[in-house]
This record gives C-alpha cells, sequence and structure tokens, in this order.
C-alpha cells in the first residue's frame, strides 16, 4: 500500500518529509517515491494537515454482477454512442471549415466518453476483475495478424487479478 | 406560480423569483421569459426546462423486457476501443502508468479496425440522438431500476442529461452553422462528456459536479 499524494489538494505544509522516515516524500517532483516508501507505513498520511496524501489500495473489489438485460440496454446506447463518435470523428478529419471540424471534435469525444462511461458500467468497473481478464484472453484467441498480442500478455501478467479478494470484505 | 427545471442540470427557475442575473423580474411567467433564454448554469436553451410538478408524475411507460433478452453478440471494435481506453483510464487513477499505455494501445488498436463512417452528416447523428432519447434512455432506466443497479443507473443519468445537451447544441447549430462557436470557447468535461458552449466556465461541471479543470477546452487546428 505506497502512499500516492494528490497534488491538487497540496498546500505544501512539507510535514510529510518532516515526518517519513525513509525521505520517499522528498522528491523534486512531488511524486512520492514508490520504491522508498514503506507499504503500509502511511505516517505521512496520518499527518498530512491538508489531507493530500492516502495509501493505494493493495487489493481492488470484484466486479459486481450484473443483470443481462441491464448490459444489453447499456450495450445498445454505448453502440449508439460508438456510432456517433465514429461519424463525428470522419466529420472532423474531412471538413474544409476549421469550426466545423472543431465542433465535431468536440461531439465526437464527448460521445467517446459517453461510450466509455456506458460500457464501464455494463461490466467492466476496474481492470483487475475476472471480467477483464475473461475479455483479455478471448483476445488473443485466434488473434488476427496485425493484432498486438504481446500489449495482452503484457497485461495479463501485470494486472493483479483479484479472484483471491474475499467478497465479504467488501 | 409556477417552477420549471432544467433537464440537463437541474436548475430551477421560479416564478416567483424571478432571475435578477438575466433582469428578470420576479412575478416573471415563464411565457413571458424570452425564447433566447440560456440556463445559467450550463446553458442550455429554454426548450429543455420541463414544469416540476407537485404531484410525483407517473412512473415510467411499460416496457416489454422481452426484447433486452436477445443478446447483442460480441462486443464492436467501436465498444471494444471505448472499453479499452476507459481501463487505461482506470488504470492511470492507479497509478499503473504502463498497464494504462498497454490499453491505450489496444484501444488505439480497435480504433484502427473501426469501419469509417465517411459521407454522414451532422443530421445522421441527430438522428440516432433523438432515438437515443425518445427510446433508449426510458428502457434502460426502467430496466436498470427495475435490477435496482445503482452504478448504471448513475451512468444513464449522466448520459442522458449529456445528450439533452449535444442534441440543444445540434439543434442550435443545424441553424446557426459555424457562426455559433465564432466568438465562444467550447468545452468537453473529461468525466461525463457534457459539452459547455461559452467563455465563462461553470465551477463544476453542471452534470456530473467534478471541478471545472476536468473540463477540456477544444480550441480550433
Amino acid at each position: 500500500m505506497p502512499a500516492v499524494r494528490n497534488i491538487r489538494l497540496c498546500t505544501k505544509d512539507c510535514v510529510c518529509l518532516y515526518v517519513c522516515p525513509t525521505g520517499a516524500t522528498d522528491t523534486e517532483n512531488s511524486i512520492i517515491d514508490v520504491d522508498k516508501c514503506i507499504k503500509g507505513c502511511r505516517i505521512c498520511a496520518d499527518a498530512c494537515p491538508s489531507g493530500a496524501i492516502s495509501l493505494l489500495p493493495d487489493d481492488y473489489p470484484p466486479q459486481q454482477p450484473k443483470e443481462d438485460r441491464v448490459v444489453n440496454a447499456l450495450r445498445i446506447l454505448a453502440q449508439s454512442k460508438v456510432q456517433q463518435e465514429g461519424i463525428t470523428a470522419a466529420i472532423a478529419r474531412s471538413s474544409d471549415s476549421i469550426i466545423t471540424r472543431q465542433f465535431a471534435e468536440v461531439i465526437s469525444k464527448s460521445n467517446r466518453i459517453m461510450a466509455e462511461d456506458l460500457l464501464r458500467e455494463s461490466g467492466y468497473m476496474l481492470p483487475q476483475s475476472d471480467e477483464v481478464r475473461n475479455l483479455l484472453e478471448s483476445m488473443i484467441k485466434n488473434p488476427p495478424k496485425d493484432f498486438p498480442l504481446e500489449a495482452v500478455e503484457k497485461l495479463l501478467n501485470k494486472l493483479n487479478n483479484n479472484k483471491e479478494v474475499r467478497k465479504e470484505n467488501y | 406560480m409556477r417552477k420549471f427545471k432544467c433537464s440537463v442540470c437541474g436548475f430551477i427557475y421560479d416564478e416567483a423569483t424571478g432571475l435578477a442575473e438575466k433582469g428578470i423580474a420576479p412575478g416573471t411567467k415563464w411565457e413571458q421569459v424570452a425564447d433566447q433564454f440560456m440556463c445559467p448554469w450550463c446553458g442550455a436553451p429554454k426548450a429543455v426546462f420541463e414544469e416540476v410538478k407537485e404531484v410525483a408524475t407517473a412512473s415510467a411507460p411499460p416496457t416489454d423486457e422481452e426484447e433486452y433478452l436477445e443478446s447483442l453478440g460480441e462486443l464492436s471494435v467501436g465498444e471494444l476501443s471505448a472499453l479499452c481506453s476507459n481501463l487505461a483510464k482506470g488504470c492511470e487513477k492507479q497509478q499503473l502508468t504502463e498497464e494504462m499505455d498497454l490499453f491505450y494501445q489496444l484501444a488505439d488498436y480497435y480504433n484502427s479496425k473501426v469501419v469509417s463512417e465517411s459521407g454522414k452528416s451532422f443530421a445522421d447523428i441527430a438522428k440516432l440522438l433523438k432515438s437515443d432519447l425518445q427510446d433508449g434512455y426510458s428502457k434502460a432506466n426502467a430496466v436498470a431500476t427495475k435490477k435496482a443497479d445503482r452504478g448504471s443507473l448513475r451512468s444513464l443519468v449522466w448520459s442522458e442529461k449529456v445528450s439533452r445537451m449535444v442534441n440543444s447544441l445540434l439543434d442550435r447549430y443545424s441553424e446557426e452553422g459555424d457562426a455559433m462557436l465564432e466568438k465562444t470557447k467550447i468545452y468537453v468535461c473529461d468525466i461525463c462528456g457534457f459539452v459547455y458552449l461559452g467563455n465563462d466556465l461553470p465551477e463544476i461541471c453542471p452534470v456530473c459536479k467534478v471541478p471545472n479543470f476536468k473540463m477540456s477546452q477544444i480550441g480550433r487546428g
């Protein structure tokens, strides 16, 4: 559980620097040094008068079960947003007017964010879930020639699956 | 005296108090408010305001749930791209920079496989959007309410409001064209996708209420 600083809340009280046993908070770029940080120590987090330091959790909760009907309803909307994103992205690439391109880019970006949020709620809340692992595994079954296989393999190795996280914790 | 609520951000116009900042005197009837009136919080037009009824409104229309039983099949490349870019953002939040980059790599790959929708116009989007607003959201809200799925309801509330805002901007754009943006800045909320047209950004996003440093200006070029 390494400590992280929220730079938006930090008012440079520098108490973290004063209390940290290892000097992990004493960095030029204000990012706490993960290698020096004693995991779970939390002295800096408790001492910070601005509440700007928190500990990253070791485990994230498993995905809550989602009803098929809800997932379908969300996906119908997400597919529409994806289509709208695609149409506006094409306008943003091809229009002669600089303002039309700007407006198209805005609508495209807005639709991407809406699609992302709807799909996230359809069962892919956290990267560590079984659902994401299953999705990644399905990607590398019979992948097309130009598929970035290595990226998926790295993710499967690196992402700490939360299958073992005890459900009663959440 | 009646009250009217902005269906995008929830701002309430009260006929009894009027709206001093817009020079509307107390007691001004909604009908007497200029058609050009825009919501002081989010900039939505007068047309998206709805009267606040004292009695509870009728419950959501009955839906034919059976149609949702039909499976949509595998995720499309467009859906996969959005899913991966969202997972990248999730990794960023957890300070997993390498994982973030890998998910973005996948998002870009799937995005490159989306068949380009060239030759279509804003009118085509408006059509899709109107169908979302007339049909998609009411059905999705009904089914998510029935299943008491708070997370899905939250997501639906945000994107329905954003869709209303985008719809009103598309309507305006079809009338005014590029002149609509000529002298005005435009922003997109990084969190919910809300589009703000105006030079003075509100303190928080009118839809998802995130502080405005999360609202990105989209420039020209």
